[in-house]
């Protein structure tokens, strides 16, 4: 069996940076600044001091306690729709589910039905052996028990599972300024940045907790004065640059400061089918390389459209990315393979979960090389993670490539890719991807996507890169 | 008479006074407890390699100098398990702002298991240059420590 890679290594934080995790620097607060308490409404006091019930009074106390924490005065209504990033049932995550059976059992549910992250494993598309099966079951012990208290709290439906909830496809799509609570870091980005809705970056269980209540403490991105940017960002790529490498150096220069980023409008005229992909890859890659919730983007992003530089606060550092900066950035991600010359033995594309248009981008890009290549087989068993609805509509409205794809052994799991990785009895296999979340999570490595076809075509990566 | 007194945030108040163990590091979480996460182990025996200050020292019911939580998000979930099997420490005490993911462990403990990890942020640099494994200090309910 695979040696584990939970020591430390998963989560919001890889690099262990010294950050408060919500999207918020706190860095001007001292102890002996004013610490306010928050201040409730009619009803929130009622819930407060227990006259709707003693579960409900676990959920606010805990949620006001935390909100004080990080500077919230007051609570806000959640709108649009939850998401939740809990999305494995295992004994790490026993205190979450006691407090998921306490709130099923006290009938409360959220505010409205919710979506949550990709399952970790797909046995049908992404299947492993009976030996490892069996482990898998052993780690993941409790996926059940998180699936049907997720339906008893209001989870929209059984197929529900993307870290990429709010692509049409899905529809969990907030609306501009839109309160959320939300936890999973990209989705966070995405929605914060591209669409303008508010949340802060939340930790599991308190995402829960806030939605059940409909209510989340104002602070950080949830403020005007929080979604200003410290950070100018001016791009002098001399063409557009890949998502992940200017997420990636933006994520590792502002940690959880906000950026405004300039030069990008050169490339990107506006928030379309094609640009969503790319936003929402540069998002993630700012989220996994740092602790980014939002980024503004000249141009391009609405608040930055609206707004410009006004965004931009008194005395903000300036971060210029050029080609060169870009190269260095590359250069220093590792080679954390077992075996670090070895032959890859999956691709992995697709993290967070492809838009249909990535879907179908990369499914052509595919066939057309396997048609040049007059090869029946790709090289390397080759996956494109996606939910059930984005699979869907590639599948329907692309039924030729699709069929060529899986006639090729190419497969469209619907699991996380990263998790999958980081579950123990897989954490040694040789994966390449597109994505640097994964990579930045587990032992896969980053390659780009020419490298990546040849390697899926012909089995072998490029000498260049090797 | 103190030692020396620094006054932090009372995040999760009350009164505990016992023996230190000061990390100059960041406190991974998730790396400190992970045989209690993996194998379900019931020590409080921190098992991050990368923390010399802390590795093999047992940080059950001790109060943890830290200057912040690092790592996994895993350790909102961990906070909860430690305390559920009483081998949590009794204190945290951060040099700087407490994090989302050590704040929403301690306070779900607090809120959900009735189990209290008494926790003051907010300590400022020096505090950790003040303290050395072993001391003794008393922590207060309005944020202040008493080291010696």
């Amino acid at each position: 069996m695979a040696t584990h890679q939970l020591n430390g290594q998963i989560g919001t934080d890889p690099n262990f940076t010294p950050t408060t995790h919500t999207g918020h620097s706190r860095k001007h607060v001292k102890a002996s600044h004013d610490h306010p308490k928050m201040k409730l409404a009619a009803e929130e006091q009622e819930i407060y001091d227990g006259k709707k019930g003693d579960v409900l009074q676990k959920a606010i106390k805990t949620v006001v306690a935390y909100g004080e924490l990080f500077g919230a005065e007051k609570l806000v209504d959640l709108g649009g729709a939850p998401h939740l990033a809990v999305s494995w049932g295992s004994d790490g995550v026993e205190p979450l589910l006691k407090i998921y059976k306490q709130l099923a059992e006290a009938g409360l549910k959220t505010y409205a039905p919710f979506t949550a992250d990709p399952k970790p494993m797909d046995p049908v598309h992404l299947p492993v052996t009976d030996q490892e099966q069996a482990a898998v079951d052993k780690i993941y012990n409790r996926m059940d028990e998180l699936a049907e208290l997720n339906m008893k709290l209001g989870m929209r439906s059984k197929k529900d599972w993307s870290c990429a909830c709010y692509l049409p496809e899905m529809g969990n799509t907030p609306n501009r300024g839109d309160n959320l609570a939300w936890s999973e870091s990209s989705a966070i980005n995405y929605v914060n940045s591209v669409i303008g809705a508010r949340t802060n970056r939340n930790s599991m269980g308190v995402d829960m907790l806030c939605d059940i209540l409909g209510k989340a403490p104002q602070f950080g991105l949830l403020t005007d004065e929080g979604r200003q940017a410290v950070w100018l960002i001016e791009v002098k790529t001399t063409k557009l640059p890949h998502p992940e490498m200017i997420g990636s150096a933006i994520g590792f220069k502002c940690m959880e400061d906000v950026p405004y980023i300039t030069g990008m409008d050169r490339f990107i005229s506006g928030i379309d089918e094609q640009s969503s992909g790319y936003l929402k890859d540069l998002g993630a890659a700012t989220a996994s390389n740092g602790a980014l919730g939002l980024d503004h983007m000249e141009g391009v992003t609405p608040e930055a459209v609206d707004k410009g530089r006004d965004l931009l606060n008194e005395g903000y550092q300036t971060y210029v990315i050029d080609d060169a900066e870009l190269d260095r950035i590359y250069k220093t991600y590792p080679n954390l393979w077992k075996d670090k010359q070895g032959t890859p033995q999956r691709v992995f594309l697709g993290c967070p979960h492809m838009s249909y248009r990535q879907m179908t981008d990369w499914g052509t890009r595919i066939v057309d090389a396997m048609k040049k290549a007059g090869k029946d087989k790709v090289g390397v068993p080759t996956y494109m993670f996606g939910s059930q609805y984005v699979k869907d509509a590639f599948e329907t409205k692309n039924p030729e490539v699709a069929k060529k794809l899986k006639g090729y052994g190419v497969s469209i799991p619907i699991n996380c890719p990263m998790m999958w990785c980081s579950t123990p009895v897989e954490g040694a296999e040789l994966v390449a991807t597109n994505s640097n979340k994964t990579r930045v999570y587990t032992t896969a490595r980053f390659f780009f996507d020419d490298a990546l076809t040849e390697l899926i075509v012909t089995g072998k990566l490029p000498a260049n890169v090797a | 008479m103190a030692k020396a007194t620094f006054k932090g945030r009372p995040a999760v108040p009350g009164n505990v006074e016992g023996s230190v163990e000061v990390s100059h590091i960041g406190f991974n979480t998730c790396a400190t407890y992970v045989d209690v996460l993996i194998a379900g182990s019931d020590s409080g025996v921190c098992q991050d390699h990368d923390n010399q200050d802390l590795f093999g020292h047992d940080l059950a019911d001790k109060i943890v100098c830290i200057p912040q939580t690092i790592g996994s998000s895993s350790a909102a979930t961990l906070f909860m398990i430690i305390l559920d099997k009483g081998i949590a420490p009794k204190a945290m005490l951060f040099a700087n702002h407490i994090d989302s993911l050590a704040a929403c462990g301690i306070l779900m403990g607090d809120n959900w298991l009735g189990k209290r990890i008494v926790t003051v942020d907010l300590l400022g640099d020096d505090f950790l240059d003040a303290v050395t494994t072993g001391d003794k200090v008393k922590v207060h309910e309005d944020g202040t420590i008493e080291v010696g």
